[in-house]
This record gives structure tokens, sequence and C-alpha cells, in this order.
């Protein structure tokens, strides 16, 4: 069995050593977020998801959602917790007060959002998708279409669903086909076509599913300036606000899956249903990309959260696991074998997990915290600051996570050897619930090509100055530290050849676009890898100044994992770089037909 | 013979502009009009229309002292003055009774030889002096300008049957070499040669948009940009011209040309139009056109007519998907409305060109070049075929049922214009091709480019051999902004000069792009700054800086030739440079400050040691700082290359030339003689005030601040631009270096391009075009 514990004192770490959340409290509208509410909230939301939705999480594998007379039928206990999750107001927790919700900042919703996910990912897909279709309809409905659909998304009774992808389109949403037909009214449509890869699109947990449906008005431009945004409810909603009759939405079949089966992926079919459009005609883009903004980041989070439980499980494995002995003697002579916690490569396996989680973690709090600031600061140039910098983390966010928790999930595989790929031990199930992770909301392929092709451009690369500017400053402060210089050199270094490899890909890229997406993978990853080096460093800075206090243990354990990463995680950036100076020729001399 | 002293009868728009244009050339003018009745100031008209040149914008004159070239008189007093003028130009009302009663004033006053030529649009030339005397028609001649004359640069010559061919030559000459005219040489039929093909554009494309229902920005979006044509569309432009001159146009087209002219039969009156004029809707001048500004609660609103309702509504971005389209030939198989309107106008357009040479003029070039010069289209109607294709465009004919002309039947499967061994030719009516001829005395880049290749060449510059032992650097980056493979290309020009063993003796700075440098490459700049790469920066301005001191002290002369913009680091180089020969139509001037920098490539220590030297100035070490302090921190931009002088950004010795197409040939024929026994210039240290020069300043730009007239940020950057230019810590008793100054340079831009708010300028001005005042 995979075991999990919240990692309370981690979060701790993250929102008040190493950053500090006593800011949120001084942005309008978040007084009540003190680090108090912070800590209690967190204890709440652990206690939830340790004794209700991991123990959901392995039966909800093996049983997987059933479909029967397009009636989905999510995992036994599923109904039961959603009821909990949502009575205990976890679905209003960041949402708007104005419509019923908590008010809270997304900082304090990423972690939860890591907690859930990390006991029992299928299931936070329910209220994870809501939460999508809330903030689009937050951000850019209209006024009535905010009192009638968001009160019950924030409670929780309405759940919301993303549908964008079709048979014959994921990434290339110009192509999409399903049809808005004016219907009378103003801004009602008709709306008829088929999507696909729609999670959560139906389901027996709550009363209505809110579906925000990208499709095409009769007569609209060609292409992805001829897609708008609309809101199908699967029951119409009469004018007391409560639910009415059967609109034409039918869930016509759901995957068999790698993963996460609990969460029930369908078809669904439009057929002349009703549906009211959300924002301008035409420019549905823009409002989907607010669901995907928020999406890509949760996703990101998804990763963290997987990668957190494999390593838990691992770590206790390997120091309970008895077998061989060390290799430089025995250890533990009075047991029958030695823990393979004492093999250098089992510890090159779990100081990884470490390193990219506990990394990962603090990456999400540096971007959460650019998040509440983005929505609340009162000052517009600071607002546009974080905003940038959240836009250009995005990408990194969801690709780099995902790939790094990934490989930690499988190293959480590897260290429990045989064992690792049967059922039973959980192991293999965070494989494979985690491998959706680098492909929907966008491949991570796609956002390599987002991060090189749009945010690193954007506004003469003005989003990059956001990170650029304030490592730089912070590097060049701690110069002159000799105590420092183990940590700082390193990410110097590497910041130094991350700043060169920009510019020149800015240079390449604009003569050339292959030469910005022959490098863009690569380019995320030393990104990233540099980022993460970057808020190691930092972590290293505090963990000095407290490793010898009370918890010297858990400083210790920051300071070795900041050694472990600037000695074994960042060189990796040098093979990256090298690839990135290859240029596209490698790839692109072969002609399709020789493959 | 010479032409020393012209005569302008008539001081409206044109008479006013022409005047303002040939004093622009240098020349006194006598401009001529009516003494209303009962003015006690008799020369009130003309004195009137001179203020106006002062006033108007775009200034017709270069210069605000070329007005005083002008003389302004009336027809009662001072016709005995046109006895003294070699050139008469009539600009009077476009009537015939009244163009005929000037001739005889002229006529009776002028001296024998002087040339008289009329400035008509629309009436033939046999009708205006078929009933005058032989004498007078030997000596007259039509000499069609288009608005405004300073700027437009076609002019069309009509000679009639009697013309002396020594009048004609006259014209063209100064017209071409005085003027900086493109001088076209067209036939007495109705509209010459661009009003015609003009003309029938503007019908067509306001008829089409009528009857398939466009909207007037649909309509522009796509008879506009994506041809190369004005980025106003029609209804834009109409607006600029006055919509009121439409149904003259169509008046006097109707009374000279055919019954079958495709013109006649597809002009029709449209009521809104009819109204429009009758309301006082008649495009800019009036009180809104087919766009107009309308204040509302929320601000000025720009809107557009609705040709179907004739309301005014906002203007709205139109979404065709064919406007999408950037390539012509996918935009004219387009299948929406947008693809069909591009299909008939240009249908009807180009079929219309094709048909009407040799009718209209000798050949294709004088038609091209005629769209280019009087329409502004980046292409003329026959390089817009070979751009679409001749074939494609016969099929588009046939597919709107309209003949296809022999000519362009003659360029099936073939061009109008080819290369042929590294010759431009052109397609003539007999179906040969024939070389494209210059004139005597021009010399293009473009045509040496066809003819040789280059001696060196990266993306953003090449080096080319252009005769007579000179070598030519051309920009080509985008905008030909300053960047470090331009500054590599301008080392390695002055390497290959040095090295050459006499091979080369000079080197020009040239190129043939609408601007010669909008300055250096701020993009880059600012990318680099975003990802604090710093040291990128320090070498790139270090770089600039080495290689404009190279070009000051090379042991041979570097000349720059520059038209249009010479911004900033574009600036810079004329600034070093051993001499300048600037096209008339220069804008210069150091315009760092406005995006929050200083010039940083020499620019500051250069101005500052030509106002210091400046011996008209007056005494004492500040006003010379003042003065390039001043035009700094305003971020001055010359006007003219007349006004540039003034800022002392050009010196009494450097050259202009009027015609663009004359540029190079005067740069190199400068450059020649400066070659002779040329002396680099000897390093010149400045005596500088130091601090209490930079207080003084910033005390004035304290004032300005509190005025209002400055925001807290300008003074941060003129602040340092103050210590640049006051010398850094030295006293008036120490001297300091070209190094030093250098050096100052340096530590201010470097200081400046890690402000925030230099970077949110720089960003604003690469995004919308304009200086961000924050």
């Amino acid at each position: 069995m995979t075991t999990y514990k919240a990692p309370l004192r981690e979060y701790r770490f993250i929102l008040q050593e190493l950053f500090d959340i006593g800011e949120l409290a001084k942005l309008p509208g978040y007084a009540d977020a003190t680090p108090d509410v912070f800590e209690q909230v967190l204890e709440e939301a652990a206690k939830l998801c340790e004794e209700v939705l991991f123990p959901l999480n392995r039966s909800g594998d093996e049983e997987g959602c059933a479909f029967e007379n397009g009636v989905v039928r999510t995992p036994k206990g599923f109904k039961e917790a959603y009821n909990l999750f949502r009575e205990g107001g976890w679905t209003a927790l960041s949402c708007d007060p104005d419509y019923g919700g908590q008010g809270l900042p997304h900082t304090l919703q990423f972690f939860v959002e890591e907690m859930v996910s990390s006991s029992n990912m299928s299931f936070g897909m329910y209220p994870g998708l809501s939460r999508g279709a809330y903030s689009a309809i937050w951000r850019h409905a209209s006024p009535a279409q905010k009192r009638k659909f968001l009160p019950h998304l924030v409670d929780g009774s309405w759940s919301g669903t993303m549908c964008l992808t079709e048979p014959q389109c994921g990434t290339d949403l110009g192509q999409i086909r399903t049809r808005a037909e004016p219907a009378g009214a103003d801004g009602v449509y008709k709306i008829t076509g088929t999507k696909i890869f729609i999670s959560a699109g139906e389901h027996d947990l709550t009363g209505n599913i809110v579906h925000l449906v990208l499709a095409r008005i009769v007569g609209a431009p060609a292409g992805i300036r001829g897609i708008s945004l609309l809101i199908v409810p699967k029951f119409l909603v009469k004018e007391d606000g409560t639910v009415g009759p059967r609109n034409g939405v039918r869930c016509g079949s759901i995957e068999h899956k790698m993963g996460i089966k609990g969460s029930a992926t369908c078809v669904i079919n439009f057929e002349d249903a009703e549906g009211y459009l959300v924002g301008e005609a035409h420019k549905g883009m823009r409002a989907m990309f607010t669901m995907m903004n928020g999406a890509r980041l949760g996703v990101g989070l998804q990763g963290l959260a997987l990668g957190e439980t494999a390593y838990q499980t691992a770590r206790q494995y390997a120091q309970e696991r008895l077998q061989g002995r060390a290799l430089k003697g025995d250890k533990f002579p009075d047991k029958p074998a030695d823990p393979i916690i004492v093999h250098p490569d089992v510890r090159r396996m779990l100081l990884t997990m470490k390193a990219y989680t506990e990394g990962a973690r603090a990456l999400a709090g540096w971007v959460s915290l650019a998040l509440d600031r983005a929505e609340r600061h009162p000052d517009a140039e600071t607002r546009e600051e974080a905003e940038d910098f959240v836009g250009l983390m995005t990408p990194i966010i969801k690709a780099m996570l995902t790939d790094n928790a990934f490989a930690a999930t499988n190293m959480g595989v590897q260290v429990f050897g045989g064992h690792g790929y049967i059922r039973e031990w959980g192991m293999e199930q965070l494989v494979r619930d985690c491998r959706i992770t680098m492909l929907y909301e966008g491949a991570n392929g796609i956002q390599a090509l987002d991060l090189v092709g749009r945010k690193m451009p954007m506004h003469n690369g003005r989003l990059l100055r956001r990170f650029f500017h304030p490592v730089d400053a912070w590097l060049r402060q701690r110069q002159e530290k000799p105590e420092l210089q183990e940590f700082v050199a390193p990410v110097m270094k590497a910041f130094g050849r991350l700043q060169q490899v920009t510019a020149l890909l800015a240079q390449k890229g604009m003569a050339d676009p292959d030469e910005a997406g022959a490098a863009a993978s690569e380019y995320l990853r030393a990104f990233g890898l540099v980022a993460m080096a970057y808020l190691w460093a930092r972590i290293a800075e505090i963990a000095l100044a407290k490793a010898g206090g009370d918890e010297r243990l858990f400083y210790k354990g920051k300071l070795a994992t900041a050694r472990f990463y600037m000695a074994r995680v960042l060189p990796e950036t040098n093979a990256l770089f090298a690839n990135i100076a290859a240029g596209a020729e490698p790839l692109m001399e072969l002609e399709a037909e020789a493959f | 013979m010479a032409i020393t002293k012209v005569a302008v009868i008539g001081s409206g728009v044109m008479g006013g502009g022409i005047a303002a244009h040939v004093a622009n050339a240098g020349l006194p003018v006598v401009l001529l009009d009516i003494v209303p009745p009962g003015a006690k100031n008799r020369n009130i008209v003309a004195e009137e229309a001179i203020e106006r040149l002062l006033k108007t914008d775009p200034a017709p004159l270069m210069h605000r002292d070329f007005a005083r070239r002008i003389t302004p008189c009336n027809l009662e007093d001072h016709l005995a003055l046109l006895a003294e003028c070699d050139w008469i130009v009539e600009a009077v009302l476009e009537r015939l009774d009244v163009k005929h009663a000037t001739y005889a004033k002229i006529d009776a006053a002028r001296k024998p030889g002087s040339i008289v030529s009329s400035n008509t649009s629309t009436i033939p030339l046999r009708d205006l002096v078929g009933a005058m005397p032989e004498r007078f028609q030997r000596d007259f001649l039509i000499t069609h300008f288009f608005n405004p004359p300073r700027y437009m640069r076609l002019l069309e010559i009509v000679k009639g049957p009697n013309t002396r061919a020594d009048a004609v030559q006259a014209i063209d000459e100064f017209c071409d070499l005085r003027l900086g005219k493109g001088v076209i040489h067209a036939r007495d039929t109705p509209g010459f040669i661009a009003n015609r093909i003009g003309g029938m554009w503007i019908q067509s494309a306001l008829q089409a948009a009528f009857d398939l229902g466009l909207s007037i920005e649909e309509a522009d979006a796509i008879m506009g940009r994506p041809f190369g044509m004005p980025r106003t569309g029609i209804f834009g432009l109409l607006d600029l011209v006055g919509i009121d001159l439409t149904p003259q146009v169509a008046a006097s087209m109707q009374r000279t040309l055919p019954k079958d002219d495709p013109y006649i039969r597809l002009y029709k009156e449209r009521p809104l139009i009819a109204r429009m004029i009758a309301e006082g809707y008649t495009g800019r001048k009036g009180k809104g056109g087919f766009y107009r500004m309308t204040r509302t609660e929320t601000g000025r609103v720009r809107e557009a007519i609705d040709l179907a309702t004739g309301q005014y509504r906002p203007v709205a971005e139109p979404t065709l998907a064919s406007i999408a389209e950037r390539k012509p030939d996918v935009l004219l198989r387009h299948g929406d409305r947008g693809g069909q309107y591009a299909r008939r106008v240009l249908a009807q357009t180009l079929a219309y060109a094709a048909a009407l040479v040799p009718e209209i003029a000798d050949d294709i070039v004088a038609v091209d070049e005629a769209m280019r010069w009087g329409y502004t289209w980046k292409y003329g109607p026959f390089e817009l075929i070979d751009e679409i294709g001749a074939d494609a465009v016969i099929t588009l004919l046939e597919g709107e049922k309209i003949a296809v002309p022999p000519l362009l039947r003659q360029a099936a499967g073939k061009s109008f214009y080819r290369t042929s061994a590294g010759r431009l030719e052109y397609l003539a009516v007999d179906g040969a091709y024939v070389r494209v001829k210059r004139r005597p005395g021009v010399l293009l880049l473009a045509d040496i480019k066809r003819k040789s290749k280059p001696l060196a060449r990266n993306g953003s510059a090449s080096l080319w051999d252009v005769g007579d032992r000179v070598l030519c650097l051309e920009f080509h980056s985008k905008m030909n902004a300053i960047d470090p493979d331009i500054v590599f290309m301008l080392g390695k020009g002055l390497d290959t000069v040095k090295k050459s063993n006499g091979a080369f003796k000079a080197m020009v700075v040239y190129n043939e792009a609408e601007n010669f440098s909008v300055g250096a490459n701020v993009g880059l700049a600012l990318f680099a700054a975003n990802v604090a790469l710093w040291p990128f920066i320090e070498e790139g301005e270090a770089a600039g800086q080495n290689a404009y001191k190279d070009v000051k002290y090379a042991p041979f002369p570097v000349l720059s030739a520059p038209s249009g913009m010479a911004l900033g680091g574009g600036c810079e180089i004329l600034l070093h440079s051993a001499a300048v020969q600037a096209h008339a139509e220069s804008y210069i001037g150091l315009v760092e400050t406005g995006v929050g920098l200083v010039p940083g490539w020499g620019g500051c220590k250069e101005l500052l040691t030509r106002q210091v030297a400046n011996k008209k100035r007056p005494g004492g070490p500040m006003p010379p700082l003042m003065q390039a302090f001043e035009a700094i921190a305003l971020a001055k931009v010359s006007r003219s290359a007349a006004e540039a002088g003034d800022m002392l950004m050009l010196r009494e010795s450097d050259g202009i030339t009027m015609n663009r197409d004359r540029l190079l040939a005067d740069a190199k024929a400068k450059a020649l003689a400066l070659a002779k026994d040329y002396q680099p210039p000897k390093p010149a240290p400045l005596n500088l005030p130091g601090p209490t020069g930079a207080a003084a300043l910033k005390l004035g730009v304290t004032e300005l601040v509190h005025q209002g007239k400055a925001t807290a940020y300008d003074a941060v950057v003129a602040e340092r631009l103050a210590e640049v230019l006051s010398g850094g810590d030295t006293d008036m008793t120490l001297e300091t270096s070209e190094d030093q100054l250098l050096a100052l340079e340096r530590r201010a831009f470097q200081s400046l391009i890690r402000e925030p708010k230099t970077l949110a300028r720089i960003e604003h001005m690469l995004e919308t075009g304009k200086p961000l005042r924050n």
C-alpha cells in the first residue's frame, strides 16, 4: 500500500520561511488570509485527504467508472466523499464571496489541490474541472450568466467541464466543427457536434453539469478566429434557478484509459442543445485561455502531488525493506540485512524524487503568490509584473513538473523492485495516473512551444524580465558571500548560460521557426532546472542559518538536497545546452518518407 | 536656357504648394493672385496663402525662412514682374474662361522666350491655348503637379503640337534636378496618366463596395495594403483629398472621354455621396467624410459611414477571412465578398491600364512610375500584374467577363519586366523586351545590384562596388535598424577600402529603403536587458563607439547619403562622416531620450563638438551645451535637410540633393572630390564646465517638471544627459578627451538601460511606434 501524510511542515516552510505569505493578508479582499488561517485550513484539508480521499484511491483505480445507457457511475465511495468535500466548503475555497465563495487566496487553493491529488487524483478531477469552468464564467460571462451558474458551481451542487477536443482536432482548435446556430433570442444558440476526452463530462456526483463548449457560430471566419465559447448545461435552468428539463447533451461512451480510472473521460454528443454565448462571438479563444492557464498550473500541481506520494511511499519502503548489506560493510549488524536505503543508487533515486518534489513545491509557491498578486494587488504595475511572471512560468510548471513527476513515480516503482510492478503496492498506479499529466491541457511539447514561440518574444521579452531580473539581482547580492558559494556559483554559471541561450534562441527563432521548435523542449527544461536551482539556493541559505536549531534533521535534509541538486541534477543543463546548440539540422535533415 | 526666377499665378492649395517648392529649390518666386473687390491690401490673397504655407502640416516649405523667397503680388499691379521670370506657372481655377483671360495677361507681360505652363488636371492642352498666338503655343506646356507638390514625386509634362522642344527640355531638367520630381511625359489625353488610371481605380472601388455590400472598413482593408496601395484604402483616401473632388473629376471625364470608355460606363452617381457633399461632409477638410471622429461620453470614437443606410457607426475591425490573406494571389482567389471585391476592382483597374498603353503613354514604365509617384502605389499596374502573375490576371479578367487587352495577352506566359544579363527590361507594345533606360546622371543601387554580386553580405548589410573606386555600404535590416551585423559590416567596409591598395578611394553609406536608418536596434537591446544580459549590451555599445570612431578617423573619406529618417544611431553615423550628401527629404535627429536613453555611439560627443566649434554661437561655456542639450533632450528631428543645417546635424560643406534618384551619383562625386588629398580630422579635446554646467542644465529641467512640461522620468534621463554634456568631473581649465566623453556616454546609457521606465519606453516604442511619456 502507498503511504500518504500531508506534508504540512513543508507547506509551512514554503509559505512562511522561503516566501512570506504575510503579504497576502495585505491585499484587498484577503484580510482573512493570515498565516494562522492558512495553517488551520491546510490541517483540515489534510484530514479530509488522508482519511476520506486517500483510502478510495486504490479501490477507485480497481473499479473504475461504469457506463450504461448514457449514465456514468463513479467508483464506490466517490459520491459520499464528494458530498463530504462539498459540505466542507472545499469547492468554494478560493471563489468569489459574491457567489458564495470563501474568497481565500489561490496560494491556499494550490496546496489544497496538491493534497487532494496526492491522495486521489481521479477524485480531484471532478472539482478541478468545475474550478476551470468557474474561472471562465467568473471572468468572461455576463452578470446574469454569473448569477445563474456561479453559485451552484461554488457550492459544488453542480459541476463543470471544458469541452474543447473533437475527434479531428486536439491541439489545433482552429479545426473545430461543433456548430452553434442562432436560436432566436440574443446570445442563445443551438449547439450540435461531438466532443471527446471530456473529463467529468458525465457522472453521478452533482445535480447538473455546466459544459463550457468551444464551437463555431454559423458563418464565422475559418480557423482560430472564428471560435466562440458557450455555456451548455446538461439540464436547462428554469427562471427560478432550479433545474429544468434535460438539454440535448448526451454521453456517448467513456474511454478506457491507462490511468486515472476513477475519472470519467467522456464522449459528449450535443444535439440542438441550448447554449449561451460567453463574451463576444468569435472571441472564444481568449476565454478558453483563462480556463487553460488555470488548468495548466493545476496539472503541474498534479505532477507535484503524485511525486510526493511516490516519494513518501518509496522512502518508507527503503527504510524498512531489509535486503543485502551496505557496500562498505554492515550498517545494521543486529538485523538480518541492512535496509536498502544504505545503497547509493537507492539514495540517488530518493534524493532525485525529494529534490524534484520539494523544488517543484517551491516553484509552485513562487508562482501562486504571483497569481494572487496579479489578481489583487492595488498597483497596476505590480499586477502587470505578476501576470507576466505567471504567464512565463505556466508552461514550465505544467511541463517540467509533470516530466519530473513521471520520472519520480517511475523511480518509486524502481525502489520497490519487483513489488513496484505489482498492483497491490500501488506504485504502478502512480506511474499510470501520472502519465496523463504530460499529455492533457496541451502536451508538454506544446508547452515548450508556448514558452519559446509566445511567451519568450512577447513584448520583446518583457515576460522574461520578471524571472531574469530578480534572479540576477539575488545572485549578484550573494556573489561575495563565501559560505553560499557552493550554491550560488553553480546557479550563476547555469543562469549565465541560460541568458546566452535565451538571446541566441530569440534571434535564431525569428529567422527560422524550426530552430525555435527544435530547441523548445530542452530550453523549457533547462529554464525550469535553473529556476529550481535558484530556489534550492534560496532554500539552502535559509537552512544554513537554521541548521543548528531544534529541527536539525529537517534543515539538514534541505541542505543536503540542495547540494545534491547542484551536484547531480543541475548538470543536466550541460547536456541540454549542448542539444540546443546543435540546432534544428539533426532533426530536420531526414525527409518524412525516409523514416 | 536657365531658369532663375519663377512666377506662380493662383495661390490656392496647388499654386501655393508649387511656389513653396520652387522656393525650396532656392529660387525667388513671384506669387500672384487677384485683388479681391474693395480690398485695402491688394496683395491680401497671396499674402494669406504664404501664411497658410507656414501653418500647413506637413509643411510645404522645407524651412520657414524660405517663405521670404516668395513675393506676394497681385494680378493688377505686378504683371510687369512677369518680365523677370523664366518660367510662369498658371494654377488658377479650372475654368477655361479664367485660364484664357490669364494667358492673355501673361502673354502681354512676359519676356520673349519665357516658358508658360498650366497645372491643369482636367482641361486638354488644345482647349487651353488653341486660340492663343503661335508664339505663346511654342512656349506653352502643361506641368501637372500632384498634391502636395513638395511630397508627391510625380510631375506629368504634356506638350502641345507646337511646343518648342527646348522649352520642354528646360522644364524637364529643372523639375528633375532642381525640384526633384519624377518627370513623366504624358499625352494630351483626359486625366493624363495617373488620374486616368487612378480615377478608374477609385470609381471601381467605390462602385463595387456599394454593389457588393462591403463595409468601407472591409473595402479599405482589401483595396489597400494587400496590393501595396495606400493603407487608407480609397474611402480613407477620398476623405483626405476631399469627397467633393469625385463628381468634379467625373464631370470632366464625362466631358472629355468617349461614351464607351469603361470609366464612363462604370460611373454612377450615388445619392449618399451627393448628400454628404451637400451637407458638408466632404472629408477631413469638412465635417467628416466616410470616416469621422466623434466625441462621446467615453472619449473620442472613430466612426464609419454605413453605405447602405448613410448612418455613422463606430468603426469595426473587418473580420472577413479574405483580409487575413497576406498574399495578393491568394486573396484574389478567396470565396468571400472580400475576394469578390478584390477581383472586380483589380480586374477593372488593371484591364483599363493595360488597354491604355500606348494611347496615354509611350510605355508601361511611364505608367508604373506615374502610379507609384502620383498615387503612392508600391507597385505600378504592370508591376502588380507581375506580382500576381500575368496568366492569373488573364484568368481573372476572363472570370470577370472583361475583354483581355492585347498588351496583356502579349504577356501571357511571361512577365512585364525581367532581368536579362543584369539589366532590367520591360515588355514593349510590339512584344519585344526593351531595356529600362535611366535618365543621364541617375545611378541606382538597385541597378548595380542587378548586375553584380556584393563584395560582402550578412543579414543586415552589404558592401557593393558602385564604380569609380567607391565602395558602398548598404543597410538592409528591418527598418534599417543598426544591429551588430551592421556594425560588423561597417568595420569590414572600412577594412576593405584600407586594404584595397587604392582600388577603393572612399566609402559611401547609402541605401534605397524608405528610411536611411531608424536608429539602433533597440528591440535587441531590450531583449538583452530583459534577460539581464548586461555584458552583451555593454559590448554592443562599445563596439558601436569604436566603429563610429573608425569612420571619423579613417584615412579616406566616408560619406553618408541619407534619405528619409536618419535617427539615433543612424544620425550618429552622419555625425561621424567626413561629409554628408543628404536627400532634401531627410529627417535627422538624436531621438534616444524618447526611449529613455542618451545617444551612446558618440552622438552626444559629436554634436557637442560641433556646437562648441560653431563660429556663429554666442560666447561663454554654456551656449553650446544648451544647444546640444536641447536638441537631444527634446529628441528634435529636422523636417528636412535644410532644417538639419540649423541643428548642425549637417554642416555648410555638406550637400543636398533634391532628386532621390540622383543621390548616389551626387554622393559618389562628392566622396571622390574629398578623396583627393584627404586628411582625416585631428582629435579636438573640449573644455567643458563639469558639475557647475550640469547643475545649470538640471535647473532648467526641474523648471520644466514643475510646469508639467516634462515628467519626473524625463528629468532623470535629462540629468544623465547633462552629466555627459558637461564633461563629468571636470572644469573649464581642463581638457576632456573624446574617449572620456565616450566613457561618460557609456556610463549614462548603461545606467538608464537598467531602469524599468526606460525598458517600458522602449517596449512601447517598438509596439506602438509612439513614445511613452512615463
